[in-house]
Order: C-alpha cells, then sequence, then structure tokens
C-alpha cells in the first residue's frame, strides 16, 4: 500500500488528537468489557471441560456375575461407549471408608452391601445430556446389569450453564460490536466533516473515493488496533489481581487475543468504508 | 475538446445560464467576460462536472455530461488543472505537498517520480525556494502562483482558472497572468473567466462575454460546420471579440 496513505493516516490522527484520543478511549471501554467476557468464558469453558472430563456412567453389576460374564460385559461396553473400569465391591467399600472418614460411622453396618460395578468414560460424541440418557437406557437393557446411574440432573445443568455463558459473551459480543461500529463510525465522519475543505480540493484534482478514503479508514483501523491492545492490557491487569484469589485463572490464550484485536481492526474497516460512503457524496464536489 | 450545446442551468426558479452554445479547442485560449452571477463560475463548475446542466450538453473530451460513475468524473478532472481565486491551498501542507498531491492522484507516478515533477512544476512558477513554506507564509501572488504550480504539475489538457487576479494586488496579478500567458504559450489550452476587462485584454484570448446568463451574440466557433478557431483565425461577430493577442476585449 503507498506510503503516502500512512503519512495522511498519520497526520490526521496528529491533527485530530482530542477526537482520536475520544475514540480510543470509549473503544476501550467497550472493547474491554467484551475482553472480559472472553476471559471468563475462556475460564468457564476450561473448568467446564475438567468437569466434562470427569463425566461418567456407573454400570452396577448383578451380585451373581461370573468374572467372564463380566469381562465380556466390559469388552462390549468398551466398544459400544468407551473406555472402561471396573471397580470391584471392596474397591467400592474403601472409596466409600475414604470418602466418609469417620469409621465409627460404618461399623453398623455389617456386610458390603455396595455392588461391584463398571465406570465407563464416555467417548466424546456420547457426552451431551440427551446421548447419554440414551446409552444409559440401552446400557441398563443388558442382563447382566443392576443399575445405571450418570448424574443426569448434574449433567444437563453444566450444559445449560455452558451454553448460557456462550450466549452471554455473544450477546455482549454483538452489542459491543454496534458500539464499536457507532463510535468510529461518528468519528470518522466528524473528521472527514472537520477536514472538508481537503476533501473537496482532493475531489476537484481527481481523486477517487477510494483514494481520499484509505488514509481514513487507516486511521480507523489504527485507533481500534491501539483500542484492542489497551482492552487486552486492562483484562490482563483483572486477571492478575484476580488471579492470587481464583486459582486455575487464565489469561486468553494467543489465539483469542489476536482474534479480539483482529475482530476490533475489521470492525473498524467495516465502519470506516461504511461512514465513508456516505459521507464522502455529501462532501465531495 | 469542450463545447457547450444548448445548456441552461438553473438553480431553483433563478435561471443561472440560459441556452448557451460555445465551444473551445485545443490550444486555444478563451475569457468568458461577465458581471458578478453572470454564471462564469457555473460554467467551470459544469466543465469539471461539480453540477450538471439542466438542459442541453456539455462535453469535455470524450466525457459528455450525464450521470457519470464517480470514478470516471475523477479521470476527467484529472485531464483539468484548475486555479480558483482563493487559491484553495491545503494549509496544512507545505508548498510542495500541495504541489505534489496531484501528481499522487493521477497514480500513475512512481513515488521516486513526484518530486522531480513537483519541482519541475515550482521551477516554472519561480517558487522553487518556498517549497518548504506553508501557505499561511507566502503573499497572496505567491500563493496564487502555487496553485497555478499544482495545476500544471500533471500538464494537464485545458487550465481552468476561475478569477485567478480576484485577490491580488495589480503586481502580483500582471505577475499571475504573465505566468499563465506563458504556459498557455507552450500548448496547455486556458479557459478563465473574470469581471475584468483588463484581464481579458492581457491574454491573446478570444473572448466571450456572459450577461445575466446568456452569451452576448454566439460563439462562431460553436456554429454548425465551424472549424476550430485557433490562433490568428478570426472570429466573426460583432459581439465577440478578437482572437489571440491581436485585440483588447471590452465589455459591450
Amino acid at each position: 500500500m503507498h506510503l503516502y496513505y500512512f503519512r495522511e493516516s498519520a497526520r490526521s490522527i496528529r491533527q485530530h488528537r482530542a477526537l482520536a484520543t475520544t475514540a480510543i478511549v470509549v473503544l476501550t471501554a467497550a472493547l474491554a468489557l467484551t475482553g472480559l467476557f472472553m476471559l471468563l468464558t475462556y475460564n468457564a469453558e476450561r473448568a467446564l471441560e475438567l468437569m466434562g472430563d470427569r463425566r461418567e456412567m456407573i454400570v452396577y453389576l448383578r451380585d451373581d456375575l461370573s468374572p467372564s460374564d463380566r469381562d465380556l460385559l466390559m469388552g462390549r461396553l468398551h466398544d459400544l461407549y468407551g473406555f472402561t473400569t471396573y471397580v470391584s465391591k471392596e474397591q467400592a467399600w474403601d472409596e466409600m471408608r475414604q470418602q466418609v472418614g469417620d469409621p465409627t460411622l460404618l461399623e453398623a453396618v455389617q456386610d458390603n452391601p455396595l455392588p461391584a460395578s463398571i465406570r465407563i468414560k464416555l467417548k466424546p460424541a456420547l457426552l451431551a445430556p440427551d446421548s447419554m440418557e440414551a446409552a444409559a437406557r440401552e446400557v441398563a437393557k443388558f442382563p447382566e446389569v443392576e443399575d445405571v446411574r450418570y448424574g443426569a440432573e448434574w449433567v444437563r445443568r453444566l450444559d445449560e450453564l455452558g451454553a448460557g455463558l456462550r450466549l452471554g459473551t455473544l450477546g455482549v459480543g454483538v452489542i459491543v460490536a454496534i458500539a464499536v461500529v457507532f463510535v468510529l463510525y461518528n468519528t470518522i465522519r466528524l473528521t472527514v466533516l472537520a477536514r472538508r475543505q481537503q476533501v473537496e480540493v482532493m475531489s476537484r484534482l481527481g481523486a477517487t473515493d477510494r483514494f481520499i478514503a484509505w488514509p481514513f479508514v487507516l486511521e480507523a483501523m489504527t485507533e481500534a488496533a491501539f483500542a484492542a491492545l489497551l482492552a487486552l492490557g486492562a483484562v490482563f491487569g483483572v486477571q492478575r489481581a484476580l488471579a492470587t484469589r481464583l486459582i486455575g485463572l487464565e489469561f486468553l490464550p494467543p489465539v483469542w487475543a489476536l482474534a479480539f484485536v483482529g475482530a476490533a481492526v475489521a470492525l473498524a474497516w467495516f465502519a470506516a468504508w461504511w461512514a465513508l460512503s456516505r459521507v464522502l457524496r455529501a462532501v465531495g464536489p | 475538446m469542450i463545447t457547450f450545446d444548448r445548456v441552461s442551468k438553473r438553480h431553483g426558479e433563478r435561471l443561472v445560464l440560459d441556452s448557451i452554445s460555445w465551444r473551445m479547442d485545443e490550444g486555444e485560449c478563451v475569457v468568458f467576460l461577465g458581471h458578478s452571477g453572470a454564471g462564469k463560475t457555473t460554467i467551470l463548475r459544469l466543465i469539471s462536472h461539480e453540477t450538471q446542466p439542466t438542459e442541453g450538453t456539455v462535453t469535455v473530451g470524450t466525457f459528455a455530461s450525464g450521470r457519470l460513475p464517480r470514478r470516471h468524473r475523477a479521470l476527467l478532472r484529472r485531464t483539468l488543472g484548475v486555479v480558483y481565486e482563493d487559491f484553495r491551498l491545503l494549509h496544512d501542507r507545505s508548498v510542495f505537498e500541495n504541489v505534489a498531491l496531484p501528481v499522487r492522484v493521477a497514480g500513475r507516478f512512481a513515488n521516486e517520480e513526484v518530486i522531480p515533477r513537483a519541482m519541475f512544476a515550482l521551477e516554472e512558477v519561480g517558487l522553487q525556494d518556498k517549497h518548504h513554506a506553508y501557505p499561511h507564509e507566502l503573499s497572496a501572488g505567491e500563493r496564487q502562483k502555487a496553485a497555478i504550480a499544482r495545476a500544471i504539475v500533471n500538464r494537464p489538457a485545458v487550465i481552468l482558472a476561475d478569477e485567478p487576479t480576484g485577490a491580488l494586488e495589480k503586481k502580483s496579478a500582471r505577475e499571475v497572468l504573465d505566468l499563465l500567458k506563458r504556459i498557455h504559450a507552450e500548448g496547455a489550452a486556458l479557459l478563465l473567466v473574470t469581471t475584468r476587462a483588463e484581464v481579458a485584454e492581457a491574454l491573446p484570448a478570444r473572448v466571450l462575454y456572459l450577461d445575466d446568463g446568456k452569451l452576448v451574440g454566439s460563439d462562431p466557433a460553436a456554429a454548425p460546420g465551424a472549424g476550430a478557431p485557433g490562433a490568428g483565425e478570426d472570429p466573426a461577430g460583432p459581439e465577440v471579440a478578437g482572437d489571440a493577442g491581436s485585440r483588447a476585449a471590452t465589455v459591450p
């Protein structure tokens, strides 16, 4: 691209410092809000993924099941639903004792009442609540199976929480995108009107709309990029401040940060061309 | 090169130009003389497609009036060099940058060609030593010379000058007119509009009189079958004064 456009863009920002600063401050505030929601969503998704990894189905086995039948069943469940682990009655009792903590509470229990079970770490395709429910119904039909548990309500709530967060971020993202376009549209409009004489002279000299517009478009893109970087800085500051209290709170990964800046610049590009396509027709003779 | 065929222009109720026909050929010098509000500037605005005729046709080279795409309008304007009474220099950039602007706008030249072209134009108007100056640091005459350098930097086929000496004192006005005369002698067509008879007298021009939007008399060059009245040709008609350099124009 012509060096001239960059020089003109820098000149315009220098000459309309107050307008550029106002635009950058407003954009930074709007983008920081989106950045905070992105931070929240990213960390919530990470947490949900971790929890999702622990989603498992517990298949309680009949007491009279022979080891060979058990192995056969494990093989079939492994092929159909995911990674299987056998938990014997004794292991289940040990786990329970550990969870309860106080051994006197279990003294009244004479025999181990807990059944042996197979834990299935489900395939990714079966992690959705509906798929899990369907799989549980199928597994329950096996004659070797006494009962199936998978925490249906918990899984459903977890998914609803994830969907809600994504929707919230999307909603805030859309509102902020509209605000960014609105702010830049008006900033560029005001900048062009402030440089009306220049635009008129250029138009009379035979400049195309594209030639006149590019410096303004670059100006908007520069302001948006600068505001996006400042917003990321603010989000980083918030993450650092909260990281000591919320263990595991991580900053946005580089791809997210780049996409954030890229989206802001793309919105600026769109807003600037939109503003210029309207204002140049009004200003240019 | 430029033809007006029964062109009328109305601004609301007011008739600014009333069915005027005239033509101008390559290398010609034409002066429109008339009082304020006679429609002179409208003629220039019609040529540069800043406005459209209400009736009739304006043809500039291969461009005819009507709704041109903005891209084509830009191309048309690059074939013109325009000098305004109020100079219309950009105050936030130096004389050099003002003069270099049309070269950049044309987009035909590499960056390294911009400087010699602009400097050459500044040399032609005698402002090479002031290329770093800003318009507010120049006298009115120098500002107009800078505007002329900007108009000629791309070697346009025709220079349009709208009362170029209107804001200048006598000495500067004479220098500017001498400069325009020299540029015309070097081959550029010159179309100048003015209210001052002495400006028309100072140029080797065919003078057309405008009065309240009407061409006083007719332009023989625009008559059917008329050839191009180049320098030395003697245009007929009592109200249309002389050809290049041979006679002084007077307001009728």
